[in-house]
C-alpha cells in the first residue's frame, strides 16, 4: 500500500482522509489484509505520520522522495521478501477497492503460466497500483529507481504481464455481482472528487446477532444495512459494540476492532464475546 | 492451625474394611496447588501408587473442595473429582457443583480420598461422627438422580450424595459421577467408583471454617455478586452455554459427522433461540416459515448452582415427564457430530446419557466414529447411520446396556474401540489421549487445537479454553503460530487456578485484571499475602504436576496431537478462504508451547523445575 504520496491535489494527506469514522488508510489495509492472506505493508513518506493502522500492519519507509510509485513498488515488493510471493500493490485513495476486485487480480498470478504482473486496464486505464506482482520484481523495481526511469511502463517493458480488462474482471462471477462498475478502482484526487465520494451511500452489508445479543426491539435478522465498519454495522442494528461483544466477517475473519472496513455483500455476524463455556 | 477457608487435613478413606486416616496438609502443599484440581494434582502424586490399575483397589479417588467452598463468593460451591482416568490411562480431573461440594468440605476436610474396594454395593457415609459403609445392594441399576433421591430420604436430613449410574456399575470408560444433576463428566470417575464397589458418597457438614478478613471477603462477595449480573454473563443467563450452537455454526466451528465438516445444516433446530429461515430450512432446503426448534419447543425453566448468581442452567422437556438440563456440548455430540437434528432424539439421547450416568461428549464422538465405521463397512451394522435419531439412541442403549457385542465394544470410548476395529479407524476417531473431541472444530480454531492436543486431561476445552484467543479477533484463528501458543499457556494458567481456587469460569468475563483480582480473593479468605505473580506461578506448577504425574503413567510426545483426519483433511470456509492445520504447523505450535512451559523439545520437564512442585 503506497501511503507516502504527494496528496498535491487534494491538499492534505489522502491517508489520513476520513472515511464514515475511520479513514482512507485504515480502510484500504483492512480490505487489503482481508483480500490477499498475508502481511499488509503500508509504504510512507520518511517522516510521515500515519493514522491508526491494525495490529500486524508492517510500516516501511519509502527511503527516496519523489522517485514516483516505482519507487513506492519497489519498496514495497522488497519488505514482503520472505512472506509472500505474489502482491496486490495499490494507493490509499480507493475508497471502494473491493475484496473481490483484489482476489480477481491476485488469480491471475496463479498456476504454472501465470504472468509476473496482473495489470487491469480498467474504467479504460491502465490500473498499475491496483495491480498483482511477483514479489520477486522487486530487483528489477530497484534497478529501474537507480536507473531513474521511473515509470511503470518501464517495468511492464521488462516482464510478463496480463492486462485485464472490464471484461476480463467481470468474468469472476462474485466481482460482476458485487461490484459490477468496477469501483473498486475509482480514485479520489481532488477534494471534490472525495466529497462526491463520501457522499455516497455505505455499502449494503447483511446484519445478523446471534444469541443474548437478540432482544425486543433488536431482532436478529439477517437483514440488510448500509455500513462502512464494523462498528458502523452494530450502530445501524442498535448493538453497542464493547468488550462483550465479537464481530465474524462472512463467517471467517473475526474481529473487535470497531474501524473493520466493510465493503458490499458483507455479513455481519455479532456473537458474544464470551464464547464456549 | 490452618489458613482460612481450609481444614489443613484430607481424608483418606479405605473402603475395603471401611478404616480412615487424617493426611495432614501443610500449608505449603495448600499454598501452592490452592484446592480443587490443583489439591487433587497433587494428593495423586503423593496417595497413588505409579502404575496403578485406574479400576484398581489401589487407585485413588479424590473428592477435593476448595478455601472458597462455603464463603459468600458466588459460583463458588464447586469441587473436583480427580483419578487416574480408565479412558486415557492419564490424571483426570473433573469438576461438578452445589450442596455436596459445601457438605463434603464441612465434614472437616480440604478432601476426601477413597481408595479399595467394598466388599458389597456400598454407600459411603462421611460426616462429623467418622466414616461408615452402608450396604447398597437395593440402589444397584437405579439412575445417579434416582440414588441421590432414595439416600436422602432415607439418611435425612443434611446428607448429599454423589453417585453413579449403571454405567458406571457396569464399568463404561466414560461413565460420570453425578450430584443433583451435575456431573463430574469428563474420564470415567464413575468407573472408577463404580471399580471400588460405591454406588454414591454421601456427605453431612458438621464443621465450621473460618476466613481470614470476614468483612473484606463479604464486600467482595457483593461486588462479584453485583458483577455477575452484567453483560459478562448475560449469555449464560439467556440461553446458557447452548447460545454456542448457532453462533458456531456460523463461524465454521461446529465439528459435524465426527469431523468432516464444521457447519450443520440442521442446526436451527437445536439451537435455543430462534433460527433465520435459512439455518432451518435443514439439510433438505427447504424454504417457508421456521420449523419449532428445541428452545420453542422444550425450554421450561431455568435453575443454578448453590451459591450462584448467574443461574446458566436450562431446562428443557424432554417428553415422558423428565426433564434436562441442556448444554451445548452435550447437543453438540448428540446432534451434529452424529448428523442427528431432530430436537426430541437429541433431548432423549441427553436424557438417557444421564439415566445411565455416562459422558455425553464421549458417547457422541464414540457414536459418531461408529457410524463412520459402519458406513465404510468396518463395523457390521447396517443400521448405524450418521442422521438418524433411531440410531443414535439404539446405540447409546448398547452403550449403557454393555449387554451386546457393540456396545460393550463402544464402552471402551473411541481409542480402544479403533484398536479393535483397525483399518484406518484410527485416523478418524475423535479423540486425544483416549478423551473423546469437544464441540471446537480445530482446523478453524488453531489456539484451541493447541490447546486440546497439549492438555493433560485430553481433549479438553475447559481445562484449556485457548478457545477464546481464536475467538479474540486478536490472531487469526487460521493461521496458528507462536502468538496461539502464548495464548494458549494464558488461557490454560487462567483455567489451572479457577479450576482449583475454585470459581465457575462462567465467571471469567467480569475479571479484567484475572490474577490480580483472583490474589485478592485469595487473600481475604486465606491471610495470605497472595499476587497475582504468585497466582501465575502456582498455574505454572499446576500444570506441570499434572504432565508429571502423565508422564509417570506412561505418557508419550505422541500423545499430544490430534488425529489424523484434522491435519489431512482441510475445509473451505463460505468465504473462500481454506481452513487446513497442517501436521507442520501442530508440530511448530506445540514446540513454541514447550518452550514457554519450559519443557525440552520432548514435551519434559528439565529437572532443575521439579524442585518446586513439592511432590
Amino acid at each position: 500500500m503506497l501511503a507516502g504520496g504527494r496528496s498535491s491535489r487534494m491538499g492534505t494527506p489522502k491517508a489520513a482522509l476520513e472515511w464514515h469514522g475511520s479513514t482512507l488508510l485504515r480502510r484500504t489495509v483492512g480490505i487489503a489484509g482481508r483480500s490477499a492472506g498475508g502481511p499488509v505493508v503500508v509504504v510512507r513518506a520518511i517522516g510521515q505520520d500515519l493514522p491508526p493502522l491494525p495490529q500486524g500492519t508492517i510500516v516501511v519507509d519509502d527511503p527516496r522522495e519523489g522517485k514516483g510509485p516505482v519507487q513506492g513498488i519497489a519498496a514495497g515488493l522488497a519488505a514482503l521478501r520472505g512472506h509472500a510471493e505474489t502482491a496486490f500493490i495499490t494507493s490509499t485513495d480507493l475508497p471502494f477497492l473491493h475484496p473481490a476486485f483484489i482476489r480477481r487480480v491476485l488469480c491471475e498470478l496463479d498456476g504454472p503460466d501465470a504472468p509476473d504482473v496482473a495489470l487491469p486496464v480498467a474504467r479504460g486505464y491502465p490500473q498499475p497500483l491496483a495491480a498483482g506482482y511477483r514479489v520477486a520484481l522487486a530487483e528489477i523495481a530497484e534497478r529501474l529507481v537507480k536507473e531513474d526511469r521511473l515509470r511503470p511502463a518501464f517495468l511492464f517493458e521488462e516482464c510478463a504481464v496480463n492486462r485485464l480488462d472490464d471484461d476480463a474482471l467481470r468474468a469472476d462471477p462474485v466481482l460482476a455481482a458485487l461490484d459490477p462498475e468496477l469501483d473498486s478502482v475509482l480514485n479520489v484526487n481532488t477534494p471534490d472528487d472525495y466529497q462526491a465520494a463520501r457522499q455516497r451511500p455505505a455499502p449494503e452489508v447483511t446484519v445478523q446477532l446471534f444469541g443474548a445479543l437478540v432482544k425486543s426491539g433488536r431482532p436478529g435478522g439477517p437483514r440488510p444495512v448500509r455500513a462502512a465498519t464494523v462498528r458502523g454495522a452494530a450502530d445501524a442494528v442498535n448493538l453497542p459494540f464493547d468488550r462483550h461483544v465479537t464481530a465474524a466477517l462472512n463467517g471467517d475473519q473475526i474481529t473487535r476492532d470497531g474501524l473493520t472496513p466493510l465493503a458490499a455483500g458483507d455479513t455481519v455476524f455479532f456473537l458474544s464475546a464470551d464464547a464456549g463455556g | 492451625m490452618a489458613p482460612g477457608g481450609y481444614f489443613g487435613q484430607a481424608l483418606l478413606v479405605d473402603v475395603t474394611d471401611g478404616t480412615s486416616v487424617t493426611l495432614p496438609l501443610p500449608d505449603e502443599v495448600l499454598r501452592a496447588y490452592l484446592g480443587g484440581a490443583g489439591l487433587g494434582t497433587w494428593l495423586l502424586h503423593r496417595v497413588g501408587p505409579p502404575g496403578v490399575d485406574p479400576l484398581g483397589p489401589g487407585a485413588p479417588l479424590a473428592f477435593v473442595f476448595s478455601p472458597l467452598v462455603g464463603t459468600p463468593l458466588t459460583t463458588s460451591a464447586k469441587f473436583a473429582v480427580v483419578a487416574k482416568s480408565p479412558l486415557t490411562g492419564m490424571l483426570t480431573d473433573a469438576l461438578a457443583s452445589s450442596q455436596f461440594a459445601i457438605a463434603g468440605k464441612l465434614t472437616g476436610h480440604d478432601a476426601i480420598v477413597i481408595t479399595g474396594r467394598a466388599a458389597v454395593p456400598s454407600v459411603l457415609l462421611a460426616d462429623a461422627d467418622g466414616v461408615r459403609l452402608l450396604d447398597a445392594a437395593d440402589l444397584a441399576g437405579l439412575p445417579a438422580a434416582d440414588a441421590d433421591t432414595v439416600l436422602r430420604d432415607r439418611l435425612g436430613r443434611g446428607w448429599r450424595v454423589a453417585a453413579i449410574g449403571p454405567a458406571g456399575e457396569r464399568g463404561i470408560r466414560y461413565a460420570t459421577i453425578s450430584h443433583d444433576g451435575r456431573h463430574a463428566g469428563r474420564g470415567g470417575l464413575g468407573a472408577v467408583m463404580g471399580a471400588k464397589n460405591l454406588k454414591a458418597i454421601a456427605v453431612r457438614a458438621g464443621s465450621k471454617v473460618a476466613v481470614s478478613d470476614p468483612p473484606a471477603v463479604l464486600a467482595a462477595a457483593r461486588d462479584l455478586r453485583e458483577r455477575s449480573f452484567g453483560p459478562a454473563t448475560a449469555k449464560y443467563r439467556e440461553l446458557g452455554t447452548l447460545a454456542n450452537l448457532l453462533a458456531f455454526n456460523a463461524i465454521s466451528a461446529l465439528p459435524t459427522r465426527n469431523f468432516a465438516a464444521a457447519t450443520f445444516a440442521g442446526a436451527g433446530r437445536l439451537s435455543g433461540e430462534t433460527p433465520a429461515p435459512e439455518a432451518a430450512a435443514g439439510e433438505s432446503g427447504a424454504s417457508g416459515p421456521a420449523p419449532a426448534n428445541l428452545g420453542e419447543m422444550r425450554r421450561v425453566a431455568r435453575s443454578s448452582c448453590a451459591s450462584c448468581t448467574i443461574g446458566c442452567e436450562h431446562i428443557y422437556r424432554v417428553g415422558g415427564g423428565k426433564k434436562a438440563r441442556v448444554e451445548y456440548e452435550n447437543v453438540f455430540a448428540l446432534g451434529p457430530m452424529c448428523g442427528v437434528s431432530d430436537p426430541d432424539a437429541v433431548l432423549a439421547a441427553s436424557a438417557r446419557c444421564d439415566e445411565f450416568g455416562i459422558d455425553t461428549i464421549s458417547a457422541g464422538g464414540t457414536i459418531a466414529w461408529a457410524m463412520e465405521c459402519a458406513e465404510r463397512g468396518l463395523i457390521d451394522a447396517p443400521w448405524l447411520r450418521f442422521g438418524d435419531p433411531g440410531a443414535l439412541l439404539r446405540a447409546l442403549e448398547e452403550i449403557g446396556e454393555a449387554a451386546t457385542p457393540l456396545g460393550s465394544l463402544l464402552a471402551t470410548g473411541s481409542r480402544a474401540a479403533a484398536r479393535t476395529v483397525g483399518g484406518d479407524s484410527a485416523t478418524f476417531a475423535p479423540h486425544v489421549k483416549g478423551l473423546e473431541m469437544p464441540g471446537y472444530e480445530p482446523r478453524t480454531l488453531h489456539a484451541m487445537a493447541l490447546g486440546l492436543a497439549v492438555n493433560a486431561r485430553g481433549a479438553d476445552h475447559n481445562r484449556s479454553g485457548a478457545y477464546e484467543a481464536d475467538l479474540s479477533g486478536d490472531l487469526d484463528r487460521l493461521d496458528g503460530g507462536d502468538a496461539h501458543a502464548a495464548a494458549a499457556v494464558e488461557t490454560e494458567d487462567r483455567a489451572a487456578v479457577m479450576d482449583s481456587m475454585i470459581l465457575c469460569k462462567f465467571l471469567r468475563g467480569v475479571f479484567t485484571d484475572p490474577f490480580g483480582e483472583w490474589a485478592a480473593l485469595l487473600s481475604a479468605v486465606t491471610g495470605w499475602d497472595v499476587t497475582g505473580t504468585e497466582l501465575r506461578e502456582t498455574a505454572r506448577r499446576i500444570v506441570l504436576a499434572k504432565r508429571v504425574y502423565n508422564i509417570r503413567e506412561g505418557w508419550q510426545p505422541a500423545d499430544d496431537w490430534l488425529p489424523g483426519r484434522l491435519l489431512s483433511e482441510p475445509l473451505k470456509l463460505p468465504s473462500g478462504r481454506e481452513a487446513r492445520l497442517t501436521p507442520a504447523r501442530l508440530r511448530a505450535m506445540i514446540d513454541a508451547y514447550y518452550e514457554l512451559r519450559g519443557l525440552d523439545g520432548a514435551g519434559r520437564p528439565h529437572k532443575d523445575s521439579l524442585a518446586n512442585l513439592l511432590l
